[in-house]
């Protein structure tokens, strides 16, 4: 609202003498109707204020943030603590109760009573659901209470908001909406003539002087509702004579212009009833919400004496910090209720034994994942103003997983505190972690404090992949199966490139050695820059830097060789972009935060769905798809497996830049695809390598979260074949060296390399194949 | 999925005294978090909300029996039930004209069960019936790659791809199509 500069006062003069003269009266007379005149200017002009505020009293609504619904069904992935901690995070308690909003555990057995929810797609009615979780899955789920489903969604926990400038976060009620007891307690103890005053009401003033007097406490105010709307509506907090009558006088116009059900719902949407950080809590509609994990029709008769009772002083009854005082004050109104018979005297003394039960924090703590809703807020900027998004009151639907993004968080932070041991520097990191087949982002961590809103790595630090370019590299080569298999011999020694300006460039493996010749799966698996570089430059930095771009990296990529190195820098979550196609037979997925946009009453505004574009061929990346599970079993991802449970197969590639500035990995199971990244912010020296820096993060996250090993489906056109990977060869199943490996089909050797055979081998072989 | 486990195992405890036995194709195995391989049951956890992370299981970790070797699976999963619930509401919808609606219940489906031919193919529906024919044929494309072995996907995959392809206008290419669901 615009403010006034101080109003002009009326000119009052005293006359110096008590003589009554003619032009003393006439004086009087003129400045009598100047004051007039004045008054009534000043009186339309607050009329103007009070009418244009009301009229235009659209509230400004933050929007809400959600993370995606926990899906519960037969087999559903998640352990019994994740799924504890996912009910907190929604507000459900853990009392047992019975009553929607909460659950009760024991072991791994659940009963959960949910509070319904309405998606866009459809409603999730109010539940009972039971359901046990053995080997962090849901077994014999099944609904209690409620339409039967073999699949229900809970309701979405809010994790964030967009809020405007202000701060000021409500949710908001319709008058039809507030429970009738609601209303009566408000005017009981706030206003008792609120329906038969107009606007100012001198002898509640005095009524409530008594009755404060009377209760040796102020219980009553003297301030009609409007009065105090009148105040937080238009008025700043200064306690001046000046102040009161403008109040006075536009609580009057208020009351003149509008009904008295429109000044009521204002009220309860306008009055503020709590703070949560920086963030304002106003209004009942979020009140209900923010104390209690209800809907405000869903209020008992304690709670709501809770709330009426915190107008007076949101902090200093504050039910969480101040039990005792907040539980008196709730208490004695429950005592007013009781008197003014809007409930009997046993439901009072009903009332005050029940428990303050305001959910442990509030249902959700502000900014708990600042860098998530950094990359949220970032993709709703292509669609959305920046004003609308904190003032329509949009629900913005995310993909955020708050298990996997707590595994990850810890990961990041855990590994990195024990990093620092070992290492100089002040280490940072940053994680992004989607899921394999719908590029869903499912978690981001933007730095080693998860709860720090600042810089952003995972999306703004632009660093050389290294390594992580090398199945780019080996794919379009694959991509040719007449030149190219995964036991072609490629050189490992060392030579030098000279440019047309007489620079020299000598590429050198990590470890300094030169091997001669190496099968091609071998020097993906062990990162080998030597072959690396040169099947780069046979096939071409152009071919490959086409490959890049069609797995959805952009920006400039420099053409020199040295790209074949990755001297090409990225953010970690372009490194997940262009990873989703090697994870997922050659599909690029665009990588989504948000699923969907709805209006405040749910109508859908924006979808955001799920595509897939094929930019590889199958096959190819099938092959390179071996190499890198190659990879995370004998080669420089085998580490892996200190802390991942063996059986959880994974495919991956470390990636480290000179002096180990940059420590990457990048991989993926069944389930999930993951990038990590350690390094220091001034990109200073460390003593890691991507298996020794970025490795121990992405494996200790990977060992935490249940899901499926990797296992791609053989596509089209390739076949597996027991080859001697050393001579290029055909083999037998029982002879030494021998792998069983996918080729396109035609591209599979044509020697074989026998070996004599013992008998041993011959009978284990086939012992296997009777099991098979 | 459990059959597979048991068979290893089986595998595993009987072929023991002898290394190496190259693991073949084999679906993808669930793997619960930080634990050690299903080897026996899970006891019964009193109160896991307390096991904080930090529990580094280095030294739980199992020998590890014998080299392995990369996974690979023949096909692709089937529908749990519960995604099968899902498709159905989504086919019952589109049959309704509501194709919007099918769409979002597949991507719940497709959530639950990533790895199924069948919930692709049935996107593309949803997509041919929005008359967006370029996404609906490379939900086809991803169907398909996912339908390996499996001779009744592989040719209902081929013959929804001829669909859209003619759909499209690709003649050459839809007969091509037509032509590989006739050779399965």
């Amino acid at each position: 609202m615009k403010k006034t500069a101080s109003p002009k006062k009326t000119p009052r003069k005293r006359s110096a003498k008590g003589g009554r003269k003619p032009w003393f009266w006439k004086l009087f007379v003129r400045l009598s109707l100047i004051g007039l005149v004045l008054l009534a200017g000043w009186t339309v002009y607050l009329d103007a204020v009070v009418t244009s505020r009301f009229e235009g009293r659209r509230f400004e609504v933050p929007s809400r943030v959600y993370a995606r619904p926990l899906e519960l069904y037969d087999g559903a992935s998640v352990s019994a603590g994740a799924l504890e901690r996912e009910l907190e995070l929604a507000g459900y308690r853990g009392d047992g109760s019975g009553a929607a909003g909460t659950y009760r555990r024991n072991g791994g057995q659940f009963r959960i009573h949910t509070r319904g929810f309405r998606f866009n797609d459809g409603e999730e009615p109010r539940r009972s659901l039971s359901l046990s979780i053995f080997g962090d899955r849901v077994q014999q789920f099944a609904v209690v209470e409620g339409p039967s489903s073999p699949i229900v969604r809970l309701e979405p926990a809010q994790i964030g908001g967009i809020y405007p400038a202000h701060n000021e976060d409500r949710v908001l009620v319709e008058l039809e909406q507030v429970p009738e007891l609601f209303r009566n307690t408000l005017m009981a103890v706030e206003d008792r003539e609120f329906y038969d005053h107009f606007g100012i009401a001198p002898l509640s003033i005095a009524r409530a002087m008594l009755a404060n007097i009377r209760a040796g406490e102020i219980v009553q105010g003297g301030s009609t509702l409007t009065q105090q709307l009148v105040k937080n509506l238009f008025l700043t907090r200064d306690q001046t004579l000046l102040r009161k009558g403008n109040e006075a006088l536009m609580s009057l116009l208020l009351e003149f212009h509008y009904r008295k059900d429109d000044i009521l719902e204002t009220y309860m949407n306008e009055v503020y009833v709590g703070q949560a950080g920086t963030r304002a809590i106003h209004g009942f509609g979020l009140a209900s919400q923010f104390y209690y994990g209800e809907s405000i029709s869903d209020l008992a008769p304690h709670q709501i004496a809770m709330l009426v009772g915190l107008v007076k002083g949101p902090s200093y009854y504050n039910p969480r910090q101040n039990p005792e005082r907040a539980r008196s004050r709730r208490n004695l109104v429950l005592g007013v209720m009781a008197e003014a018979g809007l409930i009997s005297e046993q439901e009072a003394s009903r009332a005050r034994g029940q428990p303050l039960g305001v959910t442990g924090r509030a249902s959700w703590s502000e900014n708990r994942y600042p860098a998530y809703i950094d990359l949220v807020r970032r993709h709703l900027a292509r669609d959305y103003r920046q004003e609308d998004l904190q003032s329509e009151g949009l629900r913005i639907f995310t993909t955020l997983n708050p298990s996997i993004q707590y595994a990850a968080e810890f990961a990041v932070s855990d590994t990195l505190n024990s990093l620092d041991e070992r290492v100089e520097g002040k280490l940072e990191s940053a994680m992004v972690v989607t899921s394999r087949d719908s590029g869903e982002v499912l978690a981001l961590v933007g730095g080693r404090d998860p709860k720090f809103a600042g810089f952003n790595r995972a999306v703004d630090a632009w660093r050389p992949i290294g390594s992580l370019v090398k199945p780019f590299v080996y794919l379009t080569a694959l991509q040719n199966p007449d030149q190219y298999t995964l036991v072609t011999p490629v050189k490992d020694e060392a030579f030098s490139l000279v440019f047309d300006d007489g620079r020299r460039w000598q590429p050198k493996n990590y470890d300094g050695e030169e091997r001669g010749e190496v099968p091609l799966h071998r020097a993906l698996s062990r990162s080998y820059n030597l072959p690396t570089v040169r099947v780069g430059l046979d096939v071409g930095v152009e071919a490959v830097k086409t490959t890049l771009q069609n797995f959805g990296m952009t920006g400039d990529i420099s053409e020199y060789p040295s790209m074949l190195l990755g001297s090409v820098a990225m953010t970690p979550v372009t490194v997940a972009q262009i990873y989703q196609g090697l994870a997922t037979s050659g599909f690029n997925t665009p990588l989504r935060t948000i699923r969907q946009v709805t209006d405040s009453g749910g109508e859908a505004l924006t979808r955001y769905s799920l595509k897939v574009e094929q930019v590889a061929d199958a096959a190819a990346v099938h092959l390179v798809q071996y190499a890198m599970q190659e990879a995370m079993q004998e080669g420089t991802g085998r580490s892996a497996y200190r802390t991942v449970p063996e059986e959880l197969t994974l495919a991956g590639k470390t990636g480290t830049t000179d002096d180990g500035r940059d420590s990457w990995f990048a991989g993926f199971s069944g389930d999930l695809l993951a990038v990590t990244w350690v390094g220091r912010d001034d990109n200073g020296p460390t003593s890691l390598s991507g298996a020794t820096g970025a490795l121990p993060v992405w494996s200790r996250f990977m060992s935490r979260v249940p899901q499926h090993g990797f296992s791609p489906v053989v596509p089209d056109g390739v076949e597996y074949h027991w080859v001697n990977s050393e001579k290029a060869a055909l083999t037998d199943e029982h002879c030494e060296n021998a792998r069983y490996m996918p080729f396109i089909v035609g591209s599979e050797p044509d020697i074989e390399a026998t070996c004599g055979g013992s008998i041993e081998r011959r009978l284990r072989s086939w012992f296997e194949g009777v099991f098979e | 999925m459990k059959s597979e486990l048991m068979k290893r195992w089986a595998l595993v405890a009987l072929v023991s005294g002898l290394s190496a036995c190259a693991s073949g194709p084999g679906g993808s195995i669930y793997v619960p978090a930080g634990e050690e391989a299903p080897r026996a049951p899970e006891p019964p956890r009193v109160d896991p909300g307390t096991q904080e992370p930090g529990v580094v299981r280095k030294s739980e970790q199992p020998e590890t029996p014998e080299p392995r070797s990369p996974s690979y699976q023949d096909q692709g999963d089937e529908l749990s039930p519960a995604a099968r619930s899902l498709v159905q509401k989504a086919d019952s919808l589109l049959a309704s004209g509501d194709a919007r609606a099918a769409v979002s219940q597949l991507e719940r489906a497709q959530r639950i069960a990533p790895r199924s031919s069948e919930v692709y193919f049935a996107l593309s529906r949803a997509y041919m019936a929005l008359d967006q024919l370029g996404t609906a044929e490379q939900f086809t494309l991803k169907g398909l790659s996912l339908a390996g072995s499996d001779a009744a996907a592989q040719r209902s995959g081929w013959l929804l791809l001829a669909e859209v392809r003619r759909a499209r206008g690709n003649m050459a290419g839809a007969d091509q199509a037509e032509a590989r669901a006739a050779s399965l």
